[in-house]
């Protein structure tokens, strides 16, 4: 079942033009500029219930706005979007009930209260009943290991403590989608680490459908299953993640360390990245040359130690925001 | 429909709740900002103590009067400010596009927005204004006028800060035009409108509201006018359903933001 459908969304943005300087700011007083941005242009996408997707895409590709829209935050320009059956636009507050949001850049626990404070109220918020929010409130301080610092004052609490009640604040009252706009922004690789964790426990025992849109990598490669990149408001590409390494991962990085400084020989398929006395890094097109003939080039007899590593999905993802950013292929 | 109003309810009391209970996190702070607030406005005092005793009236009001229309003023901005303090800095949420985890709320987003925030000093307001009418007029008839005036006056206000911060929805920096609209309200409702004539007058009867705010309240609580009570009431909801059409018409082009906030 289809949690989440947007058909040619869009969304424009009114921005002012001034020249530089005093002389142009007198200008625009008497002869304002102003230049439409397609912040999103006309992007259809579906969700499937359950399923963990990445939306990703440089600064300024549209990811948020398009989770706003979503979410009924913002109204679109044009196109239509549904999530769990109902319109952001016209039913907001019906939609709310049923979705959850993080925004890692914006906070929504009141930052005096301690985070039992925050959770009742946020429980008062989704009409819970004062037992009913006990309950919740147990049950995640419980997943979310929260039981140190629930009675500690919000301001006080690292911001790693912090993402974890924004995350549990938004799941009090059992959202089936959840929205998460860079959940990780900021944090260690430690907590990182256990916020994924924990993410994918919610998905897995829950079933809690999750929107992510993140900048980092480790989010996107440990949690999602889908990924969909957008970028100057299009989407430039949809596809699993297995897919994408499949059809991407078809380079390998290869560092070997010879015996001695040696020359190697130029072969079609196979490019020396680095080469420092007797330490060369190489990247190896396996579409071109089997990576067995490509060792065989080096001449493994002189090789003392060897390590072949995928070329990391950062990179991909990079050369796919450079290559596919003028033009939108689905 | 009943549940959903009574929810909606619970959550406002919950929010006004916690804003007293931020502001209360340091008594000494909060106590000496409610008695110095009542302290700043008793300071006032003495300059009509001085005016009213080079004549008998200004613009046809007694100390009684001015006293009357200084604590309804008082009061009314108090009760404003305690409920509905963020109504007065709409126009920055809207342009640094704080609306959003509202939004995302299932409840009202114009009451959320509203009374998420308060102001210590108000409750100094509050209270001088009940002190004034308790010391300088008092009668229980008048009393329950004036409890009534400081809700609609309250409203009032409200309903005009909301009107003005709404149109940061359509033009930049016309926060500095609400804020001066809604200052301008303040500094007349303490002055007699005896004393405005001709264009000044007609801009606090129709522009400015200080006159159905302030002014008409006055005149019934000396003597009562039930036209003039209904011409009040009437206001308020007439000036509250312009501002929330106004308000929600500019929600429609909130753009939000991409800025660092947290929720103080």
């Amino acid at each position: 079942m289809r949690v989440i459908e947007a058909e040619a969304l869009s969304k424009n943005f009114r921005v002012k033009h001034k020249e530089k300087g005093m002389r142009g700011s007198i200008r625009a007083v008497f002869h304002p500029q102003t230049e439409e941005i397609r912040a999103v242009d006309r992007v259809s996408f579906g969700v499937e219930e359950g399923e963990v997707l990445a939306f990703i895409g440089p600064n300024g590709a549209g990811k948020s706005t398009t989770i706003k829209m979503l979410t009924g935050i913002l109204y679109p320009d044009g196109g239509r979007v549904e999530v769990l059956g109902i319109d952001p636009v016209k039913k907001r507050k019906q939609l709310a009930y049923q979705i959850g949001t993080v925004f890692g850049q914006k906070e929504q626990l009141w930052t005096h209260l301690t985070p039992y404070d925050n959770f009742c109220f946020f429980g008062a918020i989704y009409d819970l009943s004062g037992r009913e929010a006990e309950r919740r409130i147990a049950e995640l301080t419980e997943i979310f290991e929260l039981s140190d610092f629930i009675n500690t004052p919000v301001r006080s609490l690292s911001l790693g403590q912090r993402i974890r009640c924004e995350i549990v604040a938004s799941l009090i009252h059992k959202p089936r989608v959840l929205f998460l706009d860079e959940p990780t922004i900021g944090l260690d690789p430690v907590v990182k680490e256990n916020i994924r964790l924990l993410i994918r426990q919610m998905n897995k025992e829950l079933h809690t459908t999750i929107f992510l849109t993140s900048h980092d990598i480790g989010d996107i490669e440990k949690l999602c299953r889908r990924i969909v990149i957008v970028n100057s408001g299009q989407i430039v590409m949809d596809d699993s993640m297995e897919h994408l390494k499949y059809h991407y991962l078809n380079r390998k990085i290869v560092e070997v360390k010879l015996q001695e400084e040696t020359a190697l020989p130029k072969t079609e398929g196979i490019t020396i990245l680095k080469q420092k006395g007797s330490r060369v890094r190489l990247e190896v097109d396996t579409s071109v040359i089997k990576i067995n003939d490509a060792l065989r080039s080096i001449d493994a007899e002189h090789v003392e130690d060897i390590n072949i590593s995928n070329i990391p999905l950062e990179n991909i993802i990079m050369e796919i925001y450079k290559s596919e950013g003028r033009g939108a292929v689905q | 429909m009943l549940t959903a109003v009574r929810n909606q309810l619970r959550v406002c009391a919950l929010s006004v709740k916690y804003n007293i209970m931020r502001e209360m996190l340091n008594k000494v702070t909060f106590v000496t900002n409610v008695l110095f607030m009542m302290f700043n406005n008793a300071t006032f005092i003495v300059q009509w103590v001085i005016l009213l005793r080079l004549r008998d009236d200004v613009g046809g009001y007694t100390m009684r009067e001015v006293m009357l229309l200084w604590g309804l003023a008082a009061s009314s901005f108090g009760l404003s400010r305690i409920l509905f303090a963020r109504v007065f800095s709409l126009p920055e949420l809207i342009i640094n596009g704080k609306l959003d985890s509202y939004l995302v709320q299932p409840k009202n987003v114009l009451l959320s927005v509203m009374t998420s925030g308060t102001n210590t000093s108000a409750i100094g307001d509050l209270l001088y204004g009940l002190l004034l009418l308790c010391i300088f007029c008092f009668s229980v008839k008048r009393l329950l006028l004036f409890l009534l005036f400081t809700v609609t006056g309250a409203g009032i206000m409200t309903a005009f800060a909301l009107l003005a911060g709404s149109l940061s929805f359509w033009f930049v920096r016309s926060e500095l035009f609400a804020s001066h609209m809604v200052g301008s309200m303040t500094s007349f409702s303490t002055y007699p409108d005896g004393i405005f004539k001709g264009a000044a007058r007609f801009l606090l009867y129709n522009v400015i509201p200080v006159g159905m705010m302030i002014y008409h309240p006055v005149h019934i609580m000396i003597a009562f006018d039930a036209a003039k009570l209904f011409t009040v009431l009437g206001y308020l909801v007439l000036l509250s359903a312009l501002a929330v059409f106004v308000f929600y018409r500019g929600l429609r082009r909130y753009t939000s933001s991409s800025l660092m906030a947290a929720r103080m």
